[in-house]
């Protein structure tokens, strides 16, 4: 049986193939169209993987896509709900994509692979969880998955056993840790969704110690902590959830000066 | 003969940049009535019933931010939908 998991239009298309259960190709789209982070529909990919496997796509028994495209766009709208009039920017820079592709992504598979065959949706997180724990070595594992945001979830927990999944609980949008580190990326003049590599390496460069670490305590105001490590944000120092821009000023001004101009230098 | 051809090219393409500037002007004008009509009353009216969309609020007296999820393989007939 082959199974064909795809992503696309967010960033960094690809493309998995597996044989019964075994990946036996995969592929960014980037790697084909030399653009960075591609997110366009990932036909190259998909083609390598076939390719690879000297089949063509009606052979392939389901397609399987990252996530469930209707919850996260019940996501989008609660959030211009929520944050009407000041989401109108994002609002219109969002819905054309929304509307010629995102929400039609059962017939652009078809279309575009000329498939006839059965499109499956993956919640996001539990395909963040299958892509670790079915390939690792462990019978059983706790998992934990932390991302920007996938439908609602941002951050999730349960347990693995053999080849099933469970996770039981979840921290929901706007609170995200992922978002987090991608707002302190925007803050320090980065590009968001690539850079934040950048910051991980500029870590090792700071105070580790709470004591003496003055963002420490700065950023504590900005997040919750509970003792079994849920958390919530106060939102007000962010924009993600209304604006494409990420720190709001209260967050720049708490932090101690503008969002840092892109190429300066770090001090 | 080929001056005829560059022409004619030419002509199509800066007519495809017009037609592709023409739909960027009706789309957002388009969805800026959708925003204002749609959503901008559904959230008036949602925010005069006290209803929230998101959950923004932090709650110091809580115990856990956690919420109940309950994510596991289903029958196969619910991976079709994208809902």
């Amino acid at each position: 049986m082959y199974v064909l998991g795809m992503s696309c239009y967010y960033h960094d298309s690809s493309a998995a193939l597996l044989k019964d259960g075994v990946i036996v190709a995969a592929a960014e789209e980037e790697r084909f169209t030399r653009k960075k982070h591609d997110n366009s529909f990932p036909i190259n990919a998909i083609e390598y993987c076939l390719k690879d496997q000297k089949i063509s796509v009606n052979k392939v028994d389901y397609i399987g896509f990252y996530e469930k495209p209707m919850l996260k766009f019940e996501r989008m709208i609660s959030s211009h709900l929520e944050m009407f009039p000041k989401s109108f920017k994002a609002f219109l820079s969002f819905m054309p994509s929304w509307m010629n592709e995102k929400l039609r992504i059962t017939s652009v598979i078809r279309k575009k692979l000329k498939y006839k065959g059965d499109v499956l949706f993956i919640e996001h997180h539990l395909a963040h969880a299958a892509s670790t724990f079915l390939v690792s070595p462990f019978e059983k594992a706790a998992i934990l998955t932390v991302d920007g945001v996938g439908e609602w979830t941002t951050t999730a927990y349960g347990v693995g056993e053999n080849n099933k999944i469970h996770l039981f609980k979840e921290i929901r949008f706007p609170h995200s840790i992922g978002l987090l580190y991608s707002t302190i990326t925007a803050y320090l003049g980065m590009s968001v969704n690539n850079s934040e590599y950048r910051v991980m390496g500029l870590s090792a460069y700071g105070d580790m110690n709470k004591k003496t670490n003055p963002y420490y305590k700065k950023l504590r105001k900005v997040i919750d902590i509970k003792s079994d490590g849920s958390y919530r944000f106060d939102m007000s120092y962010f924009k993600y959830h209304y604006s494409d821009r990420m720190p709001s000023k209260k967050l720049c001004d708490l932090l101690g000066g503008p969002i840092t101009k892109k190429g300066s230098e770090m001090t | 003969m080929s001056l005829i051809k560059d022409f004619f090219l030419g002509f199509k393409e800066g007519f495809m940049d017009f037609g592709h500037d023409v739909s960027v002007i009706i789309n957002s004008l388009l969805l800026s009535i959708v925003y204002f009509v749609g959503v901008g009353l559904t959230s008036i009216f949602a925010k005069v019933f006290k209803k929230h969309f998101l959950d923004l609020k932090v709650n110091k007296k809580k115990k856990s931010y956690w919420n109940d999820l309950d994510l596991k393989e289903k029958d196969i007939e619910k991976y079709y939908r994208t809902f």
